[in-house]
């Protein structure tokens, strides 16, 4: 297991840049998440490490290794595509056994590895099928089989279960995050869906519309603590409102326009942050209490007007409307079968918030 | 299904049953009378199938049928070779690009043509005509199927097929053995077949550049057709209508098992 | 963005001989015999010597009078009936087969392929077995009592144009077929439900999504046919002379050989030129795409 490091990346092509320098670190031995819109180059620069594209300028490392000029069957790196791509006219045993055939290990030595391999993907009764004999799951794991059987550095993945349904994919998940604890080879996870990233990264990068990494961590920094609207919005859902700084070093606050006065924290002032400017807040959802009643103990609070609500199972979701017309979603989770307050259209309720849990964002 | 009027269904069922009929009805005669005690010009007298025993005695008719064999043979496979080359070589990243073009001029031009200049071609370089010359004609007239056709579905295959195999560890031209050719053996064995029974059938080219020496089945047969009717030929379109029968059967099986359209 | 799949690597370290053969053997053995067919024709032979004298077009010239332009003609006329018939004939049905036989198409298209890859001579004496003055066809009238001497179906230009589309029907039918398959029938459908008459479907619809198939399909039948030699050869006997008929007759001959490959370049040019003319004349009749 080894690291993969981009150095100053970059690739065009006549439609534009893809990959506009770029700088990443991928540490080894993590299951790292590449988060991001369709089209925004994540695939591409999947591709790129894998070497089935070549870039216009920069280097990849892996480890200590430059290997950007390396051919791409010379580089310890696997790739598990979207479809699969398994080898129609071959059968699974063959499928898999492919790349420790090239090796020419002997024939017991690979037969013991790939039965093993097949044994753990909960395949063995297949092992002589043709692939397009088996269904979705069963395909994809034997494209994943395929991938590590001969141990590679690095292990990329492309979207993987796109294709599969929702109890499936929850399911493949879990089993992704426990055999890259078992394996330990560096996972590279790329993907535009939320959900399945947050579930398997150690560690995750969002990368924007035009190629740029916008900010990297865990996916509890990500989520907690999204350095820009982009991110905000991007992973989770949140309110954004605009205003102007305000009591930058006493009690900041946000002044936002026709709405008023609330208190924020800054835990880091930033070079951006100067009294009476521009900025935005970021607020989640979660993190407001909504209620009828009045309420004290909480730094903020707004009034308004509920506008739509809608039942999510575990939360409910209403739309507030404030008196300066703008909009704001709440999610209340559904900790009682039968609540003592029952919040309907129409009513006027009591926003509450912690100064602690909004993040400020540079407009 | 398309709602099709009464009338049109009708129509158009009329005109499909006299086409086949036309195709066959010569055909069925030709058998039917190939069992006929007598020769020709006489009615049915009775079933007999003396006319297939003569017909398998005849030395002529072996020599030849093993002739156009042979041609035929070392033609497909002289043209898929090549093919498989030029594919080769495209498929490691070589430009052939505009060169293909080249091979659409088969298309253009009327084998009549083609024979005539071949013929001029051989005599001017003292080219001896027979099995060989013929073999080199059928070859280039096999080369304007083979390219396009298989060219085209080479195109076509799954290129994530390709990227996988290399990404694995296999070198281009690993990939080109274990993962390309494999896949494309369907289109290659069809379009050999094609081209087998274009060369074993073929009459023009043989016309011409056969020579005197050598008699391909096409040439024997003609031969018999200038002195007139007779049963042995009949006896011989029976037993060349199962042949090609049998290579249609295998050509669709071939079609349909790997979903491989030529057409 | 899409991607594109790689294909192949950006470059490679084969030499273009490795893909050569291929090309060689073409332009060696397909396109230098017809350059050199082309340049003999004007080339001139002394007649006694046989040393090279020195540019001509007398050769040329000599085929462009009035009777060797009415063969030129007459084949033309030969292919372009023969193309049309062929489409008239194979249109419907390779829509039967495609849509209302579909459940039995590979049976048809089996019936199809068969005669169409059984010998080419065999077909002649099949039909000279059925046409010929004591053959099938006239003893069976003369049996039932229709006729009282025997038809001369044999040697005429009827004989010609039948044995013409038994033989050239499935080059009309394969590449119309598949390009009938792939239309969607909804389109029709549509038509219909939309109030269109079947003539007005068949313009406005079907022949603009098998333009293609049908172009294919046409020139397959064309250019063959205008060389053809064979069937008018066995089945026209000697009173038409067509394209095919004449070169044969020149080149096999003694002494005539390069006049044949004078003739055989004016006849080219000329069926080059129609075919030019004639897709263009289809181009413009039938409105969409031509490739694709």
């Amino acid at each position: 297991m080894r690291s993969i490091k981009l150095e100053k990346l970059k690739k065009t092509v006549k439609e534009g840049t893809i990959i506009p320098d770029v700088n990443l670190l991928i540490p080894a031995g993590k299951f790292f998440a590449l988060l991001g819109p369709s089209g925004c180059g994540k695939t591409t620069l999947l591709r790129l490490i894998a070497g089935l594209e070549s870039a216009d300028a920069g280097k990849i490392f892996l480890g200590d290794q430059d290997i950007t000029d390396w051919p791409i069957h010379k580089r310890p790196i696997n790739i598990v595509f979207q479809n699969y791509a398994l080898f129609p006219h071959l059968d699974v045993f063959d499928n898999v056994a492919y790349s420790l055939k090239l090796k020419k290990l002997p024939k017991a030595e690979i037969e013991q590895k790939v039965t093993k391999i097949l044994e753990a993907f909960h395949l063995e009764n297949h092992i002589y099928k043709l692939t397009s004999q088996l269904s979705g799951g069963q395909q994809q794991r034997v494209a994943l089989a395929r991938a590590i059987v001969n141990e590679p550095d690095v292990l990329l993945l492309d979207e993987p279960l796109a294709a599969l349904d929702f109890k499936l994919r929850e399911r493949m998940l879990i089993e992704l995050i426990e055999l890259q604890d078992k394996l330990k080879t560096t996972f590279i996870y790329v993907t535009h869906d939320q959900f399945e990233a947050l579930t398997v990264a150690d560690q995750m990068a969002i990368m924007n519309h035009r190629g740029e990494i916008e900010q990297i961590g865990t996916p509890k920094e990500i989520y907690e603590f999204p350095g820009s609207s982009f991110v905000a919005r991007f992973v989770g859902t949140t309110n954004i409102l605009g205003g102007k700084l305000r009591n930058l070093n006493a009690d900041p606050e946000i002044e936002i326009a026709n709405l008023g006065n609330f208190k924020v924290s800054i835990p880091q002032v930033k070079e951006w942050m100067k009294e009476g400017c521009d900025m935005l807040m970021s607020l989640r959802p979660e993190k407001i209490f909504i209620s009828k009643k009045e309420v004290k103990n909480f730094s903020n609070h707004l009034k308004g007007t509920v506008q739509s609500i809608v039942y999510h199972g575990r939360s409910t979701q209403y739309n507030i409307l404030l008196k300066n017309s703008m909009r704001i979603q709440v999610f209340e989770q559904n900790e009682e079968h039968f609540p003592q307050e029952v919040i309907d259209y129409d009513n006027e309720v009591n926003l509450y918030w912690q100064k602690e849990n909004v993040v400020i964002l540079e407009k | 299904m398309v709602k099709v009027s009464k009338i049109n269904f009708f129509s158009t069922s009329i005109i499909v049953a006299c086409t086949y009929l036309f195709l066959y009805v010569p055909l069925v005669v030709l058998l039917v009378f190939s069992f006929n005690l007598e020769a020709f010009p006489s009615p049915w007298k009775g079933f007999t199938l003396k006319w297939y025993h003569e017909l398998i005695q005849s030395k002529h008719l072996w020599a030849s049928f093993l002739n156009s064999l042979i041609v035929a043979i070392c033609s497909t496979g002289i043209s898929l070779t090549m093919g498989v080359f030029l594919i080769f070589y495209a498929a490691q990243g070589g430009r052939i690009g505009n060169f293909l073009n080249l091979f659409y001029g088969n298309l253009v031009i009327p084998e009549t043509v083609l024979a005539v200049s071949l013929l001029g071609f051989f005599t001017l370089i003292s080219l001896p005509l027979g099995l060989g010359t013929l073999v080199l004609a059928h070859s280039v007239l096999g080369l304007g199927f083979v390219i396009p056709i298989v060219y085209a579905r080479f195109l076509e295959l799954d290129y994530r097929m390709t990227e996988a195999s290399l990404v694995l560890g296999a070198s281009p031209v690993q990939t080109f053995f274990k993962v390309t050719l494999p896949l494309l053996k369907p289109a290659l064995t069809v379009t050999g077949l094609l081209v087998f029974i274009i060369s074993f059938d073929d009459f023009i080219l043989s016309y011409f550049c056969a020579g005197s020496t050598s008699q391909t089945l096409s040439l024997y047969i003609l031969s018999m057709l200038r002195s007139g009717i007779s049963p042995i030929v009949n006896a011989l379109s029976a037993v060349l209508l199962l042949f090609s029968s049998c290579l249609v059967i295998l050509f669709f099986t071939i079609s349909k098992k790997s979903r491989t359209r030529i057409f | 963005m899409k991607i594109k799949f790689l294909r192949t690597p950006p470059s490679t370290q084969f030499p273009f001989t490795i893909g050569a053969p291929a090309m060689i053997w073409q332009v060696l053995f397909f396109y230098l015999p017809l350059a050199i067919l082309a340049i003999s024709s004007i080339l001139q032979f002394s007649e006694e010597t046989g040393i090279f004298e020195g540019l001509t077009f007398q050769k040329i010239a000599f085929f462009l009078r009035p009777l060797y332009l009415k063969v030129i003609l007459l084949s033309f006329f030969l292919a372009l009936g023969n193309a049309i018939l062929c489409l008239l004939i194979a249109y419907p049905l390779a829509y039967f087969i495609a849509f209302i036989g579909k459940r039995y198409k590979n049976f048809f298209l089996f019936l199809l392929i068969v005669p169409f890859w059984t010998n080419f001579l065999l077909h002649i004496y099949a039909w000279f077995f059925v046409l010929e003055k004591e053959g099938f066809l006239n003893n069976l009238l003369r049996g039932i009592g229709a006729i009282s001497e025997p038809l001369q179906l044999l040697n005429t230009p009827f004989a010609i144009m039948i044995m013409m589309v038994y033989y050239y029907l499935p080059f009309m039918v394969m590449p119309l077929y598949s390009s009938l398959e792939k239309m969607d029938v909804r389109l029709v459908e549509a038509s219909l439900d939309l109030g269109a008459s079947w003539g007005q479907t068949l313009r406005r619809v079907m022949l603009p999504v098998t333009k293609r198939g049908l172009m294919a399909g046409f020139f397959l039948v064309y250019i063959p046919s205008f060389g053809e030699f064979a069937i008018p050869e066995f089945m026209g006997g000697d009173k038409l002379m067509f394209v095919g008929t004449v070169i044969s007759n020149y080149i096999l001959g003694d002494e005539t050989g390069s006049l044949g490959a004078a003739f055989t370049l004016v006849a080219s040019l000329f069926l080059l030129a129609s075919a030019a003319l004639l897709y263009w004349l289809i181009d413009r009749l039938i409105p969409g795409r031509r490739h694709g």
